[in-house]
């Protein structure tokens, strides 16, 4: 009952004018930026975060515009999976099986159709999972002491590579890299300046929306430069939607099971999206047994992945507002904007402000509301947007970025940060170092180490206290297990998942 | 091939053993009385980093393939647009050097030039005038100030 309260006031605060709007920019944003190839999820938030910045909006307008990207660019991915094949981000992988097929039989836009209802049903049913579970789980969250949380942040980093993951070391490097840079500028706690070389920019330490926009987008820029060099442009075809109501009804139970293992998928630290998808995938592909015609153009093997992917992006926003601990990319870079704003995340946030989390999760299911209506009747604008070819829409996406992080502090200074970041997350991912866990460590670096210096402060610097109670052994325990578990079941799941 | 991870294994540890020195050299705080100064994390943190390192250079995976020849000069071309835009843009002002970066991008993507320099002009034109006047955030003017 209290939570239906909750949500009440959570409707109040997202569907005031002004909110609204901003959910529904949120939302055709987030599409077109999901829709576009090589430019995913996380890339194209944090491109917006600065923006959100500019346009000097409070948190909870910032928070549900952002949120709407997210949901948006979720349902962005299916469209270049079933036009073109190529998915628009990894979590549509598993839609290309399906929706390029019946694409090529002519049925491009049952496809478009099918997958936008699934990736309806798969948020609702995560986002009605996360209204039940975070409450929950947040309670739970307030028991934890200084020493679980610094566990919780190491199991954090260490699922982060997820169970597909090629090096679980190399995600190691990459958090401790970024947890480095996190020391840079002066410690709170004692006033000392650390690694700033006496350059003044560094003594407030380095902004992690500079880390961020450098990173993924100037670096994705190099990368489409080396890539695509001299490629075509892709023709795109669409047909006139014929369908019956008859054929959205058959994809519901399909929808409805895969939401669901999406959901838990996208909650587990370590699994995400794109296991999400490929599990229900699998799942559904069992339950149906002879029946499924998956691979060759079943509605249903659009729908169960797009389902999954949906679910799975609403269960990681689970861990990131009540433990403060994202499971995914996109979900740090949603983390980014949290701590940005003054919030930290985790169970106290339920408490402290109880509006903004409302709104945000009131947002969700305000926003695939609008994702619905958007990705049914306009589908065709979308479609005609991604015939443009990138050769002139990214660099005027770098401008974008370029220009939303000069806006915030007028300083040339952190223009030239952006592009030693943007060299540096080039190189970071030809070594096949992974730029998330980088990102992640400058952004809880402060946050890990204040819980670190409690833990000790309590126990007169006695190291054991931080594996002192069951709950912590069990974090520990759950961490190494993450650090394990892809060099035994890693390269089967990964086998698997190239050959389907 | 497998340098890519022994080389920068290497440079890792260098800059684990580098930061983790440096690390030693914080004053103890004033008192003293806190359990864990401001060297304790950073030094933490070294540590995990070397092992990491360690393990990359005893381990290498597979190389991916570096740039070479004209794909090098392009990537490195790409990088002076962006630093000469930071450096430049102040003095000469946002609607030149947005169309001029904007264009030059656009035309190393493949895109004819004078559809990429449309595309560069247009492009900075809307967003000085959203930025300026729409979000009322001052962009440099430059050399194209008024009065």
């Amino acid at each position: 009952m209290e939570t239906l309260n909750y949500l009440m006031d959570g409707f109040s605060v997202a569907l005031t004018p002004t909110n609204l709007l901003l959910a529904l920019i949120g939302s055709f944003l987030g599409t077109l930026i999901g829709a576009l190839p090589g430019l995913g999820p996380a890339n194209g938030v944090a491109i917006l975060i600065p923006l959100a910045f500019t346009l000097g909006l409070p948190p909870e307008s910032a928070l549900i515009m952002l949120t709407a990207v997210y949901a948006g660019a979720m349902y962005g991915g299916r469209i270049s999976s079933i036009l073109l094949n190529i998915p628009g981000d990894e979590p549509a992988m598993m839609t290309c099986l399906d929706g390029y097929p019946m694409a090529q039989q002519g049925k491009a836009a049952e496809a478009l159709t099918i997958s936008a209802v699934a990736s309806f049903i798969g948020s609702i049913v995560a986002t009605i999972g996360l209204i039940i579970l975070a409450p929950v789980l947040a309670d739970f969250a307030l028991h934890f002491g200084a020493a679980e949380y610094f566990a919780l942040f190491v199991l954090a980093f260490a699922t982060l590579g997820g169970i597909t993951g090629k090096n679980p070391v190399k995600t190691i490097v990459a958090a401790a890299l970024g947890l480095m840079m996190s020391t840079i500028g002066i410690d709170i706690s004692t006033g000392q300046p650390r690694y700033t070389f006496n350059t003044l920019e560094l003594f407030e330490g380095i902004d992690f929306i500079i880390a961020i926009v450098g990173l993924f987008a100037i670096s994705e820029l190099l990368f489409f430069i080396e890539k695509h060099m001299g490629e075509g442009e892709s023709m795109v075809k669409m047909n006139k939607l014929t369908i019956s109501i008859k054929e959205v009804i058959a994809v519901l139970p399909t929808s409805l099971r895969c939401g669901v293992v999406g959901f838990i998928a996208g909650v587990l630290p370590g699994a995400g999206a794109s296991l999400g998808s490929f599990l229900s995938y699998t799942v559904e592909k069992r339950i149906l047994g002879s029946k499924n015609r998956f691979g060759e153009g079943d509605p249903r093997g659009v729908a169960a992945p797009e389902a999954g992917n949906n679910g799975a992006a609403n269960g990681a926003l689970v861990p990131m507002l009540t433990l403060g601990i994202p499971g995914s990319g996109t979900t740090a870079v949603l983390l980014a904007m949290l701590v940005s704003l003054n919030i930290t995340p985790g169970p106290m946030m339920f408490q402290q402000h109880a509006d903004i989390v409302w709104g945000v999760i009131a947002a969700l299911l305000v926003g695939n509301v609008l994702l619905l209506l958007l990705n049914i009747p306009m589908i065709g604008i979308f479609v005609k947007l991604l015939s443009v070819p990138p050769k002139y829409l990214m660099p005027i996406v770098t401008l974008v970025a370029i220009v939303g992080i000069y806006s915030i502090s007028h300083s040339p200074f952190d223009l030239y940060f952006m592009v030693a970041f943007g060299v540096l997350g080039y190189i970071l991912r030809k070594t096949e170092i992974p730029l998330v866990p980088v990102i992640l460590g400058l952004l809880l670096g402060p946050e890990m180490e204040k819980n670190l210096r409690h833990a000790m402060t309590l126990s007169d610097g006695d190291w054991s206290v931080l594996w002192g109670t069951p709950l912590a052994i069990g974090i520990w325990a759950v961490a190494i297990l993450g650090l394990v578990l892809p060099y035994i079941v890693g390269p089967v799941l990964r086998k698997r998942m190239q050959r389907s | 091939m497998r340098i890519n991870d022994r080389l920068f294994g290497a440079l890792f540890l260098l800059l684990a053993v580098a930061y983790g020195w440096q690390a030693q050299q914080f004053p103890e705080p004033m008192g003293g009385s806190e359990a864990i100064g401001p060297s304790t994390f950073p030094t933490l943190l070294a540590v995990v980093l070397g092992l990491g390192s360690l393990y990359m250079m005893l381990k290498p995976d597979e190389d991916e393939a570096w740039p070479v020849g004209k794909t090098l000069v392009e990537l490195i071309g790409i990088i002076v647009i962006l630093v000469v835009y930071t450096a430049l843009l102040e003095t000469v002002g946002f609607v030149i050097m947005t169309t001029l970066a904007v264009a030059l991008l656009s035309w190393r993507m493949q895109a004819p030039p004078l559809k990429a320099l449309m595309t560069g002009l247009v492009s900075a034109v809307v967003a000085f005038v959203i930025f300026n006047y729409g979000l009322e955030l001052t962009l440099p003017d430059g050399i194209l100030e008024l009065g």
